[in-house]
């Protein structure tokens, strides 16, 4: 644990002081959602370079060796974990129904669907939601704070990032130790970076400024998750009304 | 009885005659009232009629056949000199009207091209639309999903405003990622670390990479 806290958690508190980002404003209009980009473009480059002559190699031979229904599987599984922070998060947003529902899909899935390698849940209709911290924090009011680029993580914001915090402790698998947790941790890893393959060609296809077409779709997508789906209408007006076009 | 029964078919005629003349004046009535309403769905439906039939074709027509078949839809679905405006942000201040035209016909270009590489194949998607809001300056936001088999839907919604008598597209969003704000955000960024010449010139190269993709 305080390996863990060493290795992920201070770089991450850090990483949000360097960044002059450690104030909680309520950033309501879009002056400049990016204070820190020299910063996060460093960061950018870093993954992205680790990416490209690592993780991105390991993740292609992994789909290639391994059967996509064994691939789902493993993405139930770790999604399946996830699901204690999502039925957290939605009873601390007064969403009851939703965090009866999550509790219930993790008891089925862990049981019926053999550990969260089968999603069973879903066919008995109780939908898949997610929820985590930054959604908690958005709903209690907070602003969304400047973006960060997190080394090793990717994209997030000074309000989201205290859902990693959140995550590590709702999610069983941080309570166990031994050599066996080296290959689930990297399983995991790799397997969330295959799942992710598809959204790199499509950012390399279309993006021509790779890294602010990731912030601002990552913070569109942010935005839209934290309205569940039906973000205010005048987030257009203001957008298309910013130049009084 | 043979007089009874010929003023029975009489009768009969008549009210034929009066009930299909009531229903071509509710049909009349209906193609008069319908359009300023439903003019926003009738482009959002248009182009997801002419994306699937292109799809359906995919690979038989190519990129340069999709691109074609596309363009003329596309061109008039959208109102490109207005997202021109947009995406440039501040940029188009310090343009002439000429420079505005080609970087208008640019966007075009790679709208086009945008939709001509990744609508490339048919496996059974539809469109459906879910709703239609009205928005501020009379604006309409017709909200769509992409339905595919073998994965979750796509939320794909349009937003038209209404110029010179005809709606036009001025933004599309995907599950809930504004096109227009993405495209502003990169190009603001490319005009400050490689100038104007820059961006049009990365726009260029992006346009034959997707040709080149197929």
């Amino acid at each position: 644990m305080n390996k863990y806290i060493l290795n992920h958690l201070l770089p991450l508190l850090a990483t949000a002081l360097l960044t002059g980002c450690a104030s909680t404003q309520r950033v309501t209009e879009r002056p400049n959602p990016d204070p820190a980009e020299d910063v996060n473009r460093v960061f950018y480059s870093f993954n992205n370079s680790l990416d490209r002559h690592f993780v991105r190699p390991l993740a292609e031979r992994y789909v290639k060796a391994t059967p996509k229904p064994v691939r789902g599987s493993v993405t139930h599984f770790f999604d399946n974990l996830g699901h204690i922070n999502t039925a957290l998060h939605s009873l601390l947003q007064g969403k009851l129904g939703q965090s009866f529902s999550d509790t219930s899909r993790f008891m089925i899935n862990s049981t019926l669907g053999i550990g969260g390698l089968f999603d069973v849940a879903s066919s008995m209709g109780l939908k898949q939601s997610k929820e985590d911290m930054g959604q908690t924090l958005a709903g209690w009011g907070a602003g969304q704070g400047a973006y960060l680029y997190l080394p090793m993580m990717g994209p997030n914001t000074v309000r989201n990032s205290p859902d990693l915090i959140s995550s590590y402790f709702t999610n069983p698998l941080s309570y166990l130790s031994g050599a066996i947790m080296f290959p689930v941790t990297a399983l995991g890893l790799i397997n969330t970076r295959a799942n992710l393959l598809d959204a790199t060609r499509l950012v390399e296809g279309a993006a021509i400024d790779p890294y602010s077409f990731t912030r601002e779709a990552y913070l569109q997508r942010r935005r839209n998750i934290v309205h569940d789906g039906a973000p205010p209408m005048q987030d257009f007006d203001e957008f298309l009304d910013s130049d009084d076009l | 009885m043979a007089d009874k029964t010929d003023s029975n078919i009489l009768t009969l005629m008549a009210r034929g005659c009066a009930g299909l003349l009531l229903l071509w004046c509710a049909s009349a009535m209906a193609t008069t009232t319908q359009p300023p309403d439903d003019a926003p769905g009738q482009v959002v439906r248009a182009l997801h009629e002419r994306l699937l039939e292109v799809m359906r074709q995919g690979p038989a027509l190519g990129y340069s056949g999709r691109y074609e078949a596309l363009a003329p839809c596309i061109k008039q679905s959208f109102d490109f000199p207005l997202m021109a405006n947009i995406v440039l942000g501040r940029q188009r201040t310090a343009l002439g009207a000429a420079e505005k035209d080609s970087f208008t016909d640019l966007l075009t270009r790679l709208s086009i091209a945008t939709y001509a590489s990744r609508f490339d194949d048919y496996a059974g998607e539809e469109f459906v639309e879910i709703a239609r809001k009205s928005t501020r300056r009379g604006r309409v936001l017709v909200q769509t999903e992409l339905r595919r088999a073998a994965a979750e839907p796509v939320s794909l919604d349009y937003l038209l405003h209404e110029q010179a008598g005809s709606w036009r597209i001025i933004s599309v969003i995907a599950n809930g990622v504004n096109d227009l704000s993405l495209k502003r955000a990169e190009y603001a960024a490319v005009i400050k670390k490689q100038g104007y010449a820059g961006l049009l010139e990365e726009i260029a190269s992006k346009i034959v990479a997707m040709g080149d993709d197929d």
